[in-house]
């Protein structure tokens, strides 16, 4: 294990980016890991709004038209290796925004958010439930550990 | 008259700070520009409109249970108001009398939703101050009432309660559900007072709030402020006095009277309790009988207009029914109403103060973002 996947492992950095979803999945992230019942911060996953020193990118939300520029600018900024998570019903698939009318997309939607950004890993969930963003930060931390 | 020179005593601008659309200091999407002159905030502008899903736009041609779903999801903070709202105006429009239990019901889980989205604001004033070690209490406290409402929703967040003419079966207050929500109250209760009794002895925070972003009555009304931030400069309106649903129960109006951050907190704080003093009234005294009444046929109706009291103010839906479906829909909420009280508060202070003055008035840019009409130039 190289010095940097060694210190990596003992302080992952998520970074929240709400991309125009209820604020549903996002208080629920930040209750994952701010408050003392889930109490991420003792496995060593800090919140912090940041890019430059992220190493996983949550999104929640579908993607609103004024929103898609920034969340590009956020993923680019932010440096490799880093990982990608969709939380949320609306940022896997556009959620009850995008496609209420059959088939008919709206026009405000430009997500979900594997149509701007590749996306590692998947929580669903309306809203998600604090166990289940644990689980899914989890199983994103391979792609940054075994980077080389 | 002096309020008035604060406003349009604009002389040589000399910075412009702008903060936004996706920034560090605004959790939510929103454009802050900050026009600072000697590290004095002299003008201020705020802008929404970043996160519109056109939600109204989606909502017309709906069948109406389907958009009273739908109106949950315009915000995860007090998702209960919309549903109940937009159900109390088919209610109104159909002409459909509802079980009192059912009403009883509704009014118990406003009042739990009141109780974690001022626990919530607290916290969030508390992490913009700087003091951790509260934010990190209080969403320790709020956990009991979202575990309260995924007991008797089912989901923490969206739990869909209302429905039209009652409420869900799977609501039902069992004596099970009811014993815990008086625990859960006895608990939530004995920990906000001691949390309030530190926070108001706690003379580092009261020297950091007191005199900051202040509001004055005047400019308040003027503004066109709602709810809380409206009580907290000293005018005591709250429409839960003038409802049908809160008739039965006893509870005070409470209100401060300086507009700055500490009136707004103390606003929060003193709320709290008025809240479950209304939950154990109604669980005391929950009636029996049906909890919904499907006796009811649809009809066509003219644009309904429903107002009630959420969490942060008055919140505004209005739509007309044609063939079970619904038309012209308008939703009008209460963040859209401060974004006025929002921007005079910043001005005048120091620019360190500008984030505190804008989270003073609890905004919600969630809930802002369909009301508004985006225009393509």
């Amino acid at each position: 294990m190289s010095l940097k996947s060694y210190s990596r492992a003992r302080a992952v950095h998520v970074m929240l980016v709400y991309t125009g979803g209820c604020n549903g999945c996002d208080i629920e992230i930040v209750n994952c890991i701010f408050s003392p019942k889930y109490d991420a911060e003792q496995y060593k996953v800090f919140l912090t709004w940041n890019p430059r020193e992220a190493d996983v990118l949550v999104v929640t939300g579908p993607v609103t038209k004024h929103n898609e520029k920034p969340l590009i600018e956020i993923y680019n900024a932010i440096p490799e290796p880093k990982a990608v998570i969709a939380a949320g019903a609306c940022a896997l698939m556009g959620g009850v925004y995008k496609n209420i009318h059959g088939d008919i997309p709206s026009e405000e939607i430009m997500g979900p958010v594997e149509n701007i950004i590749p996306v590692d890993a998947k929580i669903p969930g309306c809203a998600v439930r604090p166990e289940d963003v644990l689980s899914g930060v989890v199983a994103a931390l391979p792609l940054l550990l075994d980077a080389k | 008259m002096e309020e008035d020179n604060k406003i349009t005593d604009k002389k040589v601008i000399e910075t412009e700070v702008t903060m936004g659309t996706v920034h560090s200091a605004a959790i939510e999407p929103y454009r802050v520009r900050l026009f600072v002159e000697d590290e004095i905030v002299r003008d201020a502008e705020i802008t929404v409109g970043i996160n519109h899903r056109g939600i109204e736009r989606i909502m017309e041609g709906l069948p109406v249970e389907k958009a009273n779903s739908l109106t949950e999801k315009i915000c995860g903070i007090c998702s209960n108001s919309h549903i109940w709202n937009s159900c109390l105006v088919a209610e109104k429009a159909i002409g459909i009398e509802v079980p009192e239990r059912a009403q009883y019901i509704r009014v118990i889980m406003e009042e739990l939703e009141r109780l974690h989205s001022h626990m919530l604001y607290l916290a969030h004033g508390n992490e913009v101050l700087g003091h951790e070690t509260f934010a990190m209490r209080l969403f320790y406290i709020r956990e009991t009432v979202m575990e309260l409402l995924r007991i008797i929703g089912g989901n923490r967040v969206q739990y869909g309660v209302s429905i039209i003419g009652g409420i869900r079966p799977r609501c039902e207050l069992d004596e099970m559900r009811i014993q815990k929500i008086r625990e859960g109250l006895n608990l939530i209760e004995e920990k906000i007072t001691e949390f309030a009794d530190r926070f108001v002895s706690d003379p580092m925070i009261m020297s950091r709030i007191t005199g900051v972003g202040v509001l004055t009555q005047k400019q308040a009304i003027k503004l066109g402020a709602t709810g809380p931030t409206l009580r907290s400069t000293g005018v005591g309106i709250d429409l839960r006095s003038e409802m049908e649903s809160y008739a039965p129960f006893d509870f005070d109006i409470i209100t401060q009277n300086d507009g700055d951050v500490k009136s707004n907190l103390l606003v929060r704080v003193l709320e709290i309790p008025e809240a479950i003093k209304i939950i154990r009234q109604a669980l005391d005294n929950l009636p029996e009988g049906k909890i919904t009444n499907r006796s009811w046929e649809m009809v066509d109706a003219p644009i309904t207009k429903s107002y009630i009291e959420v969490p942060r103010g008055t919140l505004y839906h209005s739509y007309a029914l044609e063939d079970g479906r619904v038309r012209n829909s308008i939703i009008r909420t209460p963040s859209i109403a401060n974004i006025g009280a929002m921007q005079y508060a910043t001005i005048g202070h120091h620019i360190t103060d500008a984030q505190l003055a804008i989270v003073q008035c609890d905004p919600c840019f969630t809930c802002t973002d369909r009301a508004i009409q985006i225009i393509k130039i």
